[in-house]
């Protein structure tokens, strides 16, 4: 059997963290290739329920690439995507599932390095938890 | 009023003053002149003295400035006009410059440029490194949109009469994409093989590189392309077009200009039948282009390009009677009739055997008549291309002596230079300035031709210097052939009772929309033009078929414009703009010519797949963006738009707010610094990109080998505080942003050490002189002393020579492997010229000036007006924030104050 690479969805922000993860990619750091990133406009916009469906659907663990102080469309930016993200980890607790699958921290314009380190890391952490399905292998094979 | 103010420039200042009036409930027009708003403060590594990351706090303040509610924001933009209303507001007129994308439909996904075959110097890293022509300014650029830059078009797809995006393909070529070159060439042309190999090239005579060193060879380019695709593409890749209309278009004639409306029309979907009076398909291309230019294989398989898209064409089919094919149900008819008759020289004898024209005696041989013209002397009586091919035809049909007679002088032969060049070097001889009389025969066959000298007169009704016999010059010489190549003439007699024709038998069309006087008739080839060049004639088939698909969809024929080009780029400035010459040196093989005149094979030997992307390579891209139109193919959101202009905007605003920034002094003007000859001597600016954290090269090396510098020199007051350059004031900031620069290189170069040669440091502000001692403790040596000269010594390690102050004013040489040159701040005077109608002071060293400055630092010398940042003199950012707080406020006071006026 094939080492366990674990899947981690990135939600990130078009202003913010959009290029930050962008530069990590031009200045060819290294970090998983199992990460996939869908950008949005602020972090706050993320919906419990998309992250409880992203780890229903395949995928171990999903970072959010938050704007923190520096959102420019939300004051209370930290405060909401938080909430969200303590949400999202209620929701995965009554389904038996690891909150520490969910994640977030701030990441800038030019935090290449800081992404690539929070990729190593979160990989490395869910690779101890083990895949997000328990069912029979393969069953989630190709989604996401 | 449409707003309440515009903010001219959205670097740090514009965005806050604007972010500021859009927080107080203003209608606000922010208008930045390149792609992306930020200025010059997102470009650094950090700032001082906190060392906070620059781009990591401006993307917040451009995010909030390019989503704000009140804040519309117009990047790419220039103010062109601001002029006063008469009630204490503004009329500004607003440019958008054309990006050629579309804003609203790109997603930023920079597909384009991955695509993009150009590369140019990369303004936003200080050109240290190369970017495409399609590209995003940087990663952090907001709004995330593409730009394409594009200087005009180049001389050289301009110069082409079927709009072949020449210095496209050689772009494709020269990326080794020999396929997609072949499609771009095929977009304009379906001949593709016979412009490569019989084009007369009018692209390669307005090459600029012609005028700097060897220049690609556009046609043999184009050539190498038709015969790698052909060779692996036997047949078109493609069928008749799904989309199938039913209004049936007839052509007559199917040589370059029938061909080429037939491939465009049925491209549209119309179903084209072309009829043809020979027995073979092809014109002139198969009736008197010899196969030593021309093999007729490739003309057939250039025709199945045609044919592939559902055309017929009917042969052995002549047509005497247009009006009698709209009656067969043809809905339009092109005549395309070329020039089929030879002209004569009206002399006694043109009658007898052995005096034949050219396009005869051509036809003859290319039908396959056997002539043996074996120890045969031949006159060639003309100097046009026609009869070029038919001296250098009798020469390989083994004739003992060919000449070349023409009534001009050898500048004015009509004929190209090249092909009169082969015709000698294969052993043609002229016989200039000399003209028959008449052909003398024996027994109804000719034997001699009389002829006379000519001399120049003067120039003729059309410009061209005529030509008169010399008295008593007459001489007879023998021959065994004459060949009159004296010109060809329409043959539209027998359409005459369907058309009008002019006096010298072609046809009369619109010269724009080619419709003739009947409008379901149009006209197209050399039989409106009178005998031109294939690549002309398929561009007038290209015309009429574009003219012929909106007449037949019921549109207008006016006012559409036909294949809209920007203006030709100025050579001049595509040779100021380079540095050096990639010179790689391609000879275009060719059979020798005692070889060549054996048989009618080829004469020019292809190009190998090297030789073609090494003679590309050669290639200036004029154009800047060279049209190759790559970005277009892979753009999945369809934004690129070729065809956008610049748009003119009017707005009414109550106030204006200019915070149009700095330039920093041009360091080449320091001529003894060696700054843009030495490539280790770099400016303060470029080392903050190196140590930005979106630099270059990922890494601090010098940019002239790559190497990492250890011992490094910074130069400070490099054009401030120096009268010799105009500019006697001091920067304000070159001390700080170097003392950071010089902390930021000890943290990425731990073993460097760093040198700062200074008249003194200022470090005025809030924890400044602290920065300045920690950068002292760190181990940065500081040296008393202006740098005078500085010169290169070997390994590319650079010389300074300064003067000593501490050690008594000795002057000392010392020797650093990068030498950073700290640049001052000049004003940007180009917020000068906007206003049309008021004059906004500047100040002696012509930055915007503040006639308030103590009590009211952002009134102008315009009521209505207020200044913001650097526009007013060098600022480091904390104060440019301030001055765009204060220019906030002023501006906010100005409008109220206009709201209530009664």
């Amino acid at each position: 059997m094939s080492e366990f690479k674990p899947r981690i969805l990135v939600f990130s922000t078009d202003n913010v963290s959009d290029p930050g993860i962008d530069l990590a990619g031009r200045n060819k750091m290294h970090y998983p290739a199992s990460v996939f990133v869908v950008s949005l406009p602020c972090s706050s916009g993320v919906k419990p329920r998309w992250i409880v469906r992203a780890i229903d659907r395949g995928f171990d663990g999903v970072f959010i690439a938050a704007d923190g102080s520096d959102c420019s469309l939300v004051p209370d930016c930290t405060r909401r995507t938080a909430a969200t993200v303590a949400a999202a980890q209620a929701l995965l607790k009554e389904r038996s599932l690891e909150p520490a699958r969910v994640k977030m921290a701030a990441v800038c314009s030019v935090c290449a390095e800081s992404f690539q380190k929070h990729m190593a890391a979160f990989s490395e952490a869910l690779r101890k938890l083990g895949p997000s399905q328990r069912g029979p292998a393969g069953s989630v094979a190709g989604r996401g | 009023m449409d707003y309440d103010v515009m903010v001219v420039g959205a670097g740090i200042a514009g965005m806050e003053a604007a972010v500021s009036l859009g927080d107080m409930g203003y209608r606000v027009l922010l208008v930045e002149k390149e792609p992306s708003i930020g200025g010059k403060m997102i470009l650094l590594s950090k700032v001082f003295p906190t060392l906070d990351c620059a781009s990591c706090i401006s993307t917040p303040k451009m995010a909030q400035a390019a989503s704000h509610a009140n804040i519309d924001l117009r990047v790419f933009s220039e103010v062109r006009e601001v002029r006063r209303d008469g009630a204490g507001g503004f009329r500004v007129r607003v440019a958008r410059k054309p990006a050629f994308v579309d804003f609203a439909k790109c997603t930023g996904c920079q597909d384009c440029e991955k695509a993009c075959t150009v590369t140019v110097p990369d303004e936003y890293n200080e050109n240290l490194v190369s970017r495409r022509v399609a590209h995003i300014a940087f990663p952090q650029a907001v709004p995330k949109k593409a730009v394409l830059d594009r200087a005009g078009t180049s001389p050289c797809t301009f110069a082409c009469p079927a709009g072949i995006k020449a210095n496209g393909y050689i772009s494709l070529i020269r990326q080794g994409e020999f396929e997609r070159a072949f499609q771009l060439v095929l977009d304009d042309a379906p001949l593709v093989g016979t412009l490569g190999r019989a084009c007369y090239a009018p692209c390669q005579r307005e090459c600029t590189r012609e005028e700097i060193g060897e220049a690609p060879h556009i046609r043999h380019l184009k050539r190498f392309v038709a015969d790698w695709y052909y060779e692996r593409h036997p047949e078109p890749e493609y069928g008749a077009p799904e989309k199938r209309l039913d209004k049936r278009v007839a052509i007559v004639g199917s040589g370059p200009a029938g061909l080429s409306a037939a491939y465009f029309l049925a491209r549209r979907g119309y179903p084209v039948t072309v009829f043809e009076a020979d027995p073979e398909p092809g014109g002139m291309l198969r009736s008197s282009l010899p196969d030593y230019r021309l093999p007729k294989e490739v003309v057939d398989r250039d025709i199945r390009n045609v044919t592939a898209l559902g055309v017929e064409i009917r042969v052995n089919a002549p047509v005497d009677s247009l009006a009698g094919l709209r009656e067969q149900g043809f809905a339009a008819v092109l005549a395309a009739i070329g020039t089929p008759k030879p002209k004569k020289l009206l002399v006694p004898g043109e009658e007898l055997e052995g005096v034949v024209s050219g396009i005869e005696f051509l036809a003859e041989v290319l039908c396959g008549q056997k002539l043996d013209l074996a120890g045969k002397r031949v006159a060639v009586i003309g100097g046009g291309n026609v009869a070029i091919d038919a001296a250098r035809t009798a020469l390989r049909l083994g004739a003992a002596e060919v000449v070349l007679q023409y009534r001009r002088s050898r500048a004015e032969m009509p004929a190209s230079p090249e092909e009169l060049a082969a015709a000698e070097a294969e052993g043609v001889e002229l016989s200039l300035l000399s003209n028959p009389v008449a052909f003398e025969g024996e027994a109804g066959r000719l034997r001699r031709v009389r002829s006379v000298r000519m001399k120049p007169a003067e120039a003729g009704a059309d410009g061209r210097r005529r030509t008169v016999p010399v008295a008593g010059s007459e001489a007879a010489e023998a021959f065994d052939l004459a060949v009159v190549a004296i010109g060809l003439s329409a043959e539209a007699a027998a359409l005459r009772r369907d058309l009008p024709l002019a006096r010298d038998g072609s046809i009369q069309a619109d010269p724009c929309t080619l419709q003739a006087d009947r409008p379901w008739l149009f006209a197209a080839g050399d039989a409106v033009t009178g005998p031109a060049m294939i690549v002309q004639a398929m561009g007038l088939g290209k015309r009429a078929a574009f003219h012929m698909d909106r007449w037949l969809r019921g549109e207008a024929l006016d006012g559409a414009e036909f294949e809209p080009r920007l203006p030709v780029v100025d050579k001049d400035e595509v040779l100021a703009r380079q540095t050096e010459y990639p010179a790689r040196s391609v000879t275009k093989g060719e059979r020798l010519p005692q070889e060549r005149i054996k048989d009618f094979d080829e004469v020019e030997l292809p190009f190998s797949a090297d030789e073609a992307v090494a003679s590309a390579a050669n290639c200036l891209n004029c154009g800047i963006c060279s049209e190759c139109r790559e970005c277009q193919r892979v753009c999945p959101a369809d934004a690129i738009d070729f065809d956008q202009r610049e748009r003119i905007d009017e707005y009414a605003v109550s106030s204006v707010v200019v915070a149009t920034g700095f330039r920093l002094f041009p360091a080449e003007l320091m001529e003894t610094f060696g700054y843009g000859k030495y490539p280790n001597v770099i400016t303060a600016m470029q080392m903050d990109r190196l140590v930005a954290p979106t630099r270059p090269y990922n890494y601090v090396l010098r940019p002239g080998d790559g190497k990492a510098p250890a011992n490094i020199a910074y130069v400070f007051c490099t054009g401030s505080r120096d009268r010799t350059k105009n500019n006697p004031i001091c920067s304000r900031v070159c001390c700080m942003y170097s003392l950071k620069q010089a902390q930021l290189l000890l943290g990425a170069l731990p073993v460097a050490d760093v040198t700062i040669y200074h008249i003194d440091i200022r470090a005025f502000g809030k924890g400044y002189d602290e920065f300045f001692e920690q950068t002292k403790a760190m181990g940065v040596r500081f040296v008393k002393g202006k740098v005078a000269r500085i010169s290169e010594a070997g390994n590319g390690n650079l010389k300074v020579r300064y003067e000593d102050i501490d050690a008594g004013g000795a002057v000392q040489e010392a020797e650093h492997d990068l030498v950073v040159l700290s640049v001052g701040i000049v004003a940007h005077d180009e917020c000068r010229g906007l206003f049309a109608d008021a004059e906004l002071q500047l100040d002696e060293t012509l930055f915007v000036a503040q006639p308030g400055k103590q009590v009211d630092p952002a009134r102008t010398s315009i009521p209505g007006v207020f200044s913001a940042g650097t526009a007013t003199g060098p600022l480091d950012i904390p104060d440019s924030i301030l001055s765009a707080g204060a220019a906030a406020a002023q501006a906010a006071a100005y409008i109220e104050r206009m709201k209530r006026k009664p």
